[in-house]
């Protein structure tokens, strides 16, 4: 005897779906866009308050971690403090020396503030509640409020945007340790795992090293923070060294991103 | 299979895909999060056994919404799932011979 699943009734059945599949993927980006629109109120409910729970068990499960980390941010500290100081006093001399040489100031990008709603299930995308009625186009940029770099718009519906994380499979870009003169390629490997790649092995990279974005490959404005080097991997019969970053961002800090529309 | 039960299975897997996308993402262990709507198909194919057909439509609703949250095109989930879902029937039909559930 048949199984009931192979009954001629649900042979139609299936014939139908397959049609109304067909029909779904012509308008694929409406269709998507109208249960996106309606579901905006749910995900942005479940949003926070998923943020609202882990924040609250946070401390408790990372106690031990954080109590380091607090350390290791003290010193940190005082280190920048003294390195801004003398920071300062360069950017003054840059200014004075641009007036008397008659150029303009460095422009600060233009930023369009959006929130992080939802992330793709087997990628590292998220949804952002702004798209192309804003203003939103692929391939814009997307920080936090300390430049830390999120990754870039990957896709744009009529009310909505999914960004490519840099942690994601197919996310690569151009990247150099600051103050140092080492350049490679930063690329995702899922999970929000970030490798720095195709470093030549003659160049001394260091954990710890701050990663950044480089003016090459033109997606990125230059300077935007990507993270930094966990751990160094080289061998002898490899040209290239390779490094696992601890990317700065954070999805925990994803209430309030900004896409830069103009560099 | 009634139509009052495939409006139940869309919004049990309506919510269940916002749930996940939304709320669970923040629960990572190392960068991975259960996948609730695989565990949910496979768990209700396994419970009904071979012989009903709601795991299969609840496979095609689950499929079909995780295709609306996520970057591939409609399609591409839901026969991902409805396959799983059938190759349960037909292992528990074919090969399974302990009893998963107490028939009423």
């Amino acid at each position: 005897m048949k199984p009931p699943f192979l009954k001629r009734k649900n042979f139609i059945l299936a014939i139908f779906i397959v049609l109304i599949i067909l029909v779904s993927n012509k308008y694929q980006k409406e269709v998507k866009n109208l249960f996106y629109s309606a579901s905006l109120p749910i995900q942005n409910f479940f949003w926070d308050l998923g943020k609202k729970t882990s924040d609250f068990f946070e401390p408790i499960l990372k106690i031990k971690k954080l109590k380091k980390e607090n350390e290791d941010l003290s010193i940190k500290n005082l280190e920048l403090l003294s390195e801004l100081s003398s920071l300062r006093e360069l950017k003054k001399e840059n200014e004075d020396l641009r007036k008397a040489l008659d150029l303009g100031l460095e422009k600060e990008f233009k930023l369009m503030m959006v929130k992080a709603i939802s992330k793709d299930i087997s990628r590292d995308l998220i949804e952002i509640n702004k798209g192309s009625k804003d203003g939103i186009k692929k391939d814009f940029p997307v920080i936090t409020s300390q430049k830390v770099l999120v990754g870039n718009v990957a896709e744009v519906y009529e009310n909505f945007s999914k960004v490519m994380l840099i942690s994601d499979k197919e996310s690569s870009l151009d990247g150099k340790i600051s103050g140092k003169d080492i350049s490679g390629l930063v690329e995702g490997e899922g999970s929000f795992k970030v490798v720095f790649k195709l470093v030549p092995h003659e160049k001394d990279l260091s954990k710890d090293d701050t990663l950044i974005t480089s003016v090459l490959g033109g997606v990125f404005p230059e300077g935007l923070l990507i993270g930094k080097i966990q751990e160094v991997k080289k061998t002898d019969i490899d040209p290239f060294q390779t490094a696992e970053i601890s990317p700065f961002f954070n999805l925990e800090d994803t209430d309030t991103l900004f896409v830069i529309t103009e560099f | 299979m009634e139509i009052k039960n495939i409006f139940i299975l869309l919004l049990i897997f309506y919510l269940l895909s916002i749930f996940q996308t939304s709320f669970l993402v923040h629960f990572d262990i190392k960068g991975i999060v259960p996948n609730l709507i695989v565990i949910a198909v496979f768990v209700l194919n396994i419970l009904e056994g071979p012989e009903k057909e709601t795991g299969i439509f609840a496979a095609l609703v689950a499929g079909f919404l995780w295709d609306i949250f996520s970057e591939k095109f409609i399609g591409y989930h839901i026969l991902i799932l409805t396959l799983f879902s059938i190759s349960i029937k037909v292992i528990l039909r074919n090969y399974v011979r302990v009893q998963i559930t107490k028939k009423a």
